[in-house]
């Protein structure tokens, strides 16, 4: 598959195909970006979309052999950011004991039985998403971005807006935060977790 | 305990990170719309907008200088420091203007957090060396605070100088910054309001301390403080704005 630059800069030329290849490489990244950001699938799918279109407003601002990666998160960031201003909703909390939305069994995109791979343990996906969900939003993101999107400090600080020294201390304040929820949880994620380590092993 | 609880923590982060990535839905009826008809469109290219910028900003101010006149005691001034502070306007223009346009190889938008830099230091630095380098006597305070309000032509004809850099600049980075937008603003202000400061220091004949310092220094303040207030709002356009 072609590079995001190549794609980019191809449908900048006005191939319509590369703009389908650029979403399909980008798009699961950025909807588990935003899915993890609202903890809501429908707003996610939605501020992907908008995302998108944006970028397809935007597309003359593209600086050819630039890699469009951090500009097209920056303006998720964004999206996201417009959308949590204008609807304090956009953010669902989901308690300990609260029944989980119907959608939480999308978040992976894929029904059960397409998958090939092992999934991750649920129980302990679902308290380390809870745990996320909790925490302030630039915590949240930082920790999605650097921890789960594997991005470096200095891209995530690109992607936010912000320096690199804030966005690190954000991922470490946003570590931390998660560690004394899941640890103060003393329940399912602990368990889950050993679970996890020694592979359900006994 | 603590060990234990960061395995949790890594555990739990590696789980959610291995879990595979969301389907993405269909592309919205509008995307599809736009792209049954979609054209080339120009990529932007910010050296050559970077030069665009500085011919026109340049031949701009040159013709307000021109309409303007030159001050009377031009030719009586050492050519050195006539020189020199040109100099130092005219790097004060383009850098910042640099910065707010050309971004770092490999990347899209520009350098926020540099372009920051060179708005705050050309905000003080202009009002600052204003204050030092030039003499103050006993009209000091005539021609500087005290005129501060009546003096306002210079003011007006510097914003005046700095309109087109800031205009040409948001035009060139509409859609580029989705973050970032008020620094890189600044700097485009500051750029233009440099640009105000060389027209003044080519025109206006007051070498007062005071009234070099906070009024054509002023000028790079107000115009980096307007364009952070009013250019993000342009450069989103209906590109990057929700609200579109």
């Amino acid at each position: 598959m072609a590079d995001a630059k190549d794609l980019m800069a191809r449908y900048c030329d006005g191939d319509a195909s590369a703009f389908r290849e650029l979403y399909a490489l980008v798009a699961p990244r950025l909807l588990g970006y935003l899915a993890k950001m609202t903890r809501h699938p429908a707003r996610a799918d939605d501020l992907l979309q908008q995302t998108f279109l944006k970028v397809h407003r935007a597309r003359g601002a593209y600086v050819r052999g630039a890699d469009p990666l951090p500009w097209i998160y920056a303006i998720a960031h964004r999206t996201f950011l417009d959308d949590a201003r204008a609807d304090r909703r956009a953010i669902v909390k989901v308690g300990a004991g609260d029944e989980l939305p119907e959608q939480r069994a999308d978040l992976t995109g894929e029904a059960a039985g397409t998958r090939d791979e092992p999934r991750a343990d649920p129980e302990l996906v679902q308290a380390t998403l809870d745990a996320l969900a909790a925490l302030p939003a630039p915590q949240r993101e930082a920790v999605v971005l650097t921890k789960l999107d594997g991005k470096s400090v200095a891209e995530a600080a690109e992607i936010a807006g912000t320096t690199t020294g804030a966005m690190k201390v954000r991922a470490h304040r946003g570590y931390e935060a998660l560690r004394r929820l899941l640890g103060g949880k003393r329940g399912a994620a602990p368990e889950a977790a050993a679970k996890q380590r020694t592979g359900g092993a006994p | 305990m603590t060990r234990e609880r960061d395995l949790d923590v890594d555990a739990a982060l590696e789980a959610v990170a291995g879990a595979p990535p969301p389907a993405p839905p269909l592309l919205s009826p509008e995307l599809e719309a736009s792209l049954s008809d979609l054209a080339a469109t120009p990529m932007r290219r910010p050296r050559r907008q970077l030069a665009v910028l500085a011919a026109v900003s340049l031949v701009y101010g040159a013709g307000l200088l021109w309409v303007l006149a030159t001050r009377r005691d031009l030719d009586e001034l050492p050519m050195g420091w006539l020189v020199a502070t040109a100099l130092g306007w005219l790097l004060g223009f383009l850098v910042p203007s640099y910065l707010a346009l050309a971004p770092r190889p490999g990347a899209v938008s520009p350098r926020w957090q540099l372009a920051a830099i060179a708005a705050v230091v050309a905000s003080v630095g202009f009002v600052a060396l204003g204050l030092a380098i030039h003499p103050m006597g006993p009209s000091s305070w005539h021609y500087g605070l005290e005129r501060f309000g009546h003096g306002h032509t210079c003011l007006e004809i510097g914003l005046a100088a700095a309109v087109v850099p800031v205009v040409i600049g948001a035009i060139f980075l509409r859609g580029a910054l989705p973050v970032g937008a008020r620094w890189v603003a600044a700097a485009l202000g500051a750029g233009g309001g440099c640009l105000g400061g060389l027209v003044l220091h080519l025109h206006c004949g007051v070498a007062d301390g005071l009234h070099v310092g906070l009024v054509h220094g002023g000028v790079v303040v107000a115009a980096a403080a307007l364009s952070a207030a009013i250019v993000p709002r342009t450069t989103d356009g209906r590109a990057l704005s929700s609200r579109a």
